[in-house]
């Protein structure tokens, strides 16, 4: 179910008057310090990463960093394995170059048995995911079966394809269980929807995959894929210096998800350094 | 050219060579969003007056980086010769330099001549240099001093243009400063009256303009004769906090105890000390 | 006046050097300053804010504090740019009493702040210059903190800085409410005397070195009997 208005703008019909359709007011973009944001510069080009670059940052002339920052900077991973999918992301959201928060929670739990993760603009993934969760649940009432994971991972895609080029930033993992198994799909604001057994997100993806390429097999027991997610965030969350806090691990597996485990790198490095 | 600047001795003055390096540096930082260091400015208020037989002049003491304040206690009146002084605002280095390089030369040239310098030629002096750079020196000052023709004030701009007035005010608190002037400068004060809107105008740029603050510094010239008042006044005093306030330590206590730091490593390097016997006999002092 | 203008344009002289064409846009936003700041306790919050409203170099109100009570446990701290914050604030009041109204029941501090999340994402194209934080008590009258980036992003906290000085702030509050990287300490809990006075404290520090930040400070203590204001005055320079 397309829905044909403008998603953002029919959820929201109440809430203002100059989102309909004619969003294309006077003043409605390229204008004061919001405009930076509006262009957002991941280009389409280079999506081997899928990190979503800071659109934020601009020299101001006098050195003072007057613009709207929103969250941004993330480390997010997820990749199939035989008994399921595993999610590991970190906790860190930072705003330039201050970290706003360590407590973030990056995993966003749409349903029971589907996650999405969170990297981007923190607002942009929060509130399409809740949208999506909202469709999920329409579809269910409808056809009276869960909605597979291909299906939701499009459905968010088809809503933020919608935005394009409007300065919508989101890199999100949409994994989950269905019929067919373990699922998990790439989304992100430029259009891009794939499907794939590892993804790695954010400014720290590059230190992730490369921990998980070394240590990666489809026949990992639970409790290794765990420790290794656990330990490709941790690994990011040490040389990036955008991704850091906790790490939060998820596993989806037939019966839904369940989370695992949220530990503070603090306590991972200790640890890792007494193995190593 | 590499070879040629190690082998020479460096010139006086400025250096251009990294002008065009910079440039370059700054447009690629720019592109990753890296801003290049600035100069730090001083939002300043400073003035001066005429007085019956002398010159006033008026500095806060505030200095800022972007919106945050670097230094609370900042001296903005500099020293130019025993009988001239000359309040900076602007890049805080450029008008620190700019005094100084006009104080030096006017030593000079009051040591060649055998006379006490006139305000009038470290005006000159001063407008010629600033004029020679074209505005890029972000010094405006206000210079004041008595000569043997008496109180002189005058107000430089960084762009070499200079006013001779009885009374001045320069910086980003200029108006509020010069609307006290315009309602109560008369000619001919008394010393404590010139001195009180002198600090008045001060007080009025620290209250209402963001980049002036903190103290008010006066420097008072008469013939044969200065006063250099450091601070003059504190228009603000700084917030109570509760532990100062009851003089016992209720909840206001942010030390640490000790051990909260973590020992990451720890190294023991032992001192290889001759240990020598001593006994100390007391001295007889009967 | 020459310096007035020249200090104005951050002293770089541009209208004697630049030939070039030159652009005038409207800027429908401004930086008004000010911070906030929410704690939550064990059966409190406290939102507390400077009251200073200044613009570049000057000072347009200081009596104008950027705390909005919205319900008898719900308090919004407020700061940015102050036309959005009032409009905000007055959107947020009149989905209140339209809550009210066809409910028949306030709404909780939770409630609100995922209302407000979505009235900041309705303008994510042209965003509310705002940062919010809500203090107030939630269901189980637990203290509870939500804070807010400018689109709609927010999560529920402890305790949080906002605004102008937030990255003064915040460092302090890590250390004595959060109790960050230290071995070996009691995290005790969170007393309304010790949060008050903290609060305060880290105020009356945040006035000596933001120049946006001064004049006064506004606090607002949330507890199950009400709404206690309390005023103290901050440097004015």
């Amino acid at each position: 179910m397309i829905v044909s208005k403008m998603a953002l703008a029919s959820v929201l019909s109440s809430e203002c008057a100059d989102f309909s359709l004619d969003f294309r007011q006077p003043f409605g973009f390229n204008c004061g310090p919001g405009q930076s944001g509006a262009d957002c510069d991941a280009a389409p080009g280079d999506s081997v990463s899928f990190s979503v670059k800071n659109p934020m940052l601009a020299g101001d002339d006098d050195g003072v960093e007057r613009k709207i920052e929103f969250l941004h900077g993330t480390t997010t991973l997820a990749f199939k394995f035989e008994h399921g999918v595993i999610v590991a992301v970190d906790s860190r959201a930072t705003a330039g170059s201050y970290i706003a928060s360590q407590t973030v929670k990056k995993v966003i739990e749409i349903n029971p048995y589907l996650l999405g993760t969170m990297a981007g603009g923190a607002a942009d993934c929060s509130f399409w995911e809740r949208l999506l969760a909202r469709q999920c649940r329409i579809y269910e009432l409808r056809n009276k079966e869960r909605i597979s994971v291909a299906a939701a991972s499009k459905l968010l895609a088809n809503m933020v394809y919608q935005y394009k080029g409007m300065g919508l930033s989101m890199g999100t993992m949409v994994c989950g269980w269905d019929k067919r198994g373990p699922g998990l799909y790439y989304v992100d604001s430029e259009g891009n929807r794939v499907c794939g057994d590892l993804f790695a997100v954010g400014s720290g993806s590059m230190y992730a995959y490369g921990v998980m390429d070394s240590g990666l097999r489809q026949d990992l027991t639970v409790d290794e894929a765990c420790e290794l997610g656990r330990r490709a965030i941790y690994q990011a969350t040490f040389r990036d210096a955008y991704s850091g806090g906790q790490v939060n691990l998820y596993h989806v597996h037939s019966g839904g998800w369940t989370r695992i485990s949220q530990e503070d790198v603090l306590m991972l490095h200790q640890k890792y350094k007494d193995q190593a | 050219m590499a070879t040629l600047a190690v082998r020479r001795a460096p010139l006086g003055g400025f250096s251009f060579e990294n002008c065009k390096r910079n440039s370059i540096l700054e447009s690629e930082a720019n592109k990753v969003g890296f801003s290049v260091p600035t100069a730090r400015k001083t939002g300043t208020t400073i003035c001066g007056v005429v007085f019956k037989d002398g010159i006033v002049l008026g500095a806060d003491t505030r200095a800022t980086e972007g919106m945050v304040v670097a230094d609370k206690n900042c001296s903005k009146i500099h020293y130019i010769s025993p009988n001239i002084y000359c309040c900076g605002a602007g890049t805080a280095a450029d008008t620190e330099m700019t005094t100084q390089i006009i104080s030096s030369n006017l030593e000079l040239h009051a040591l060649s001549t055998g006379r006490q310098p006139r305000v009038a030629t470290a005006n000159r002096m001063l407008k010629q240099m600033l004029f020679r750079y074209q505005g890029y020196i972000g010094a405006a000052l206000v210079l004041g001093g008595v000569d043997c023709n008496g109180p002189h004030l005058y107000s430089i701009y960084p762009h070499g243009s200079t006013d001779k007035l009885p009374y001045v005010t320069m910086g980003s608190g200029s108006l509020a400063a010069m609307a006290v002037f315009e309602d109560r400068y008369k000619t001919g004060m008394e010393e404590e009256e010139a001195k009180q809107l002198v600090r008045d105008a001060i007080a009025a740029g620290i209250f209402n303009d963001l980049g002036s603050g903190s103290n008010i510094d006066l420097c008072v010239i008469t013939k044969g004769n200065v006063d250099y008042i450091r601070p003059h006044d504190e228009a603000n005093k700084k917030g109570v906090r509760h532990g100062e306030l009851e003089g016992v330590q209720l909840t206001g206590d942010y030390r640490y105890k000790r051990g909260t730091t973590a020992v990451l490593s720890k190294v023991v390097n032992p001192l290889d000390l001759e240990l020598l016997e001593e006994t100390v006999q007391t001295m007889d002092t009967s | 006046m020459l310096s007035a203008q020249n200090f104005g344009e951050s002293g770089k002289m541009k209208e004697y050097h630049y030939a070039g064409p030159t652009e005038h846009r409207f800027s429908p936003y401004a930086f008004n300053g000010g911070t906030v700041l929410a704690v939550a306790g064990e059966d409190f919050a406290i939102v507390a804010s400077d009251t200073r409203l200044s613009e570049g170099y000057s000072i347009h109100s200081r009596d104008s504090p950027k705390c909005y009570k919205l319900t008898d446990t719900t308090v919004l701290g407020c700061s940015g740019f102050h036309g959005d914050c009032l409009t905000l604030t007055k959107i947020i009041d009149a989905r209140l009493k339209m809550y009210k109204h066809s409910n028949n029941k306030t709404m909780t501090s939770g409630a609100i702040a995922a209302m407000l999340s979505t009235i900041l994402y309705s303008r994510r194209f042209f965003p509310y210059y705002v940062y919010n934080i809500i203090g107030g008590l939630d269901e189980q009258g637990k203290g509870a903190v939500y804070s807010f980036d400018p689109v709609g992003s927010y999560q529920r906290d402890t305790y949080k800085a906002g605004g102008s000085a937030s990255a003064m702030l915040q460092p302090l509050l890590d250390n004595q409410i959060g109790f960050k990287n230290m071995e070996g300490v009691e995290h005790v809990p969170l007393t309304k005397d010790k949060a008050v006075q903290l609060v305060k404290d880290v105020f009356v520090s945040a006035a000596e070195r933001d120049v946006y930040t001064g004049d006064a400070l506004r606090i607002c203590i949330v507890t199950k009997e009400g709404i206690e204001e309390q005023n103290i005055p901050l440097r004015k320079d």
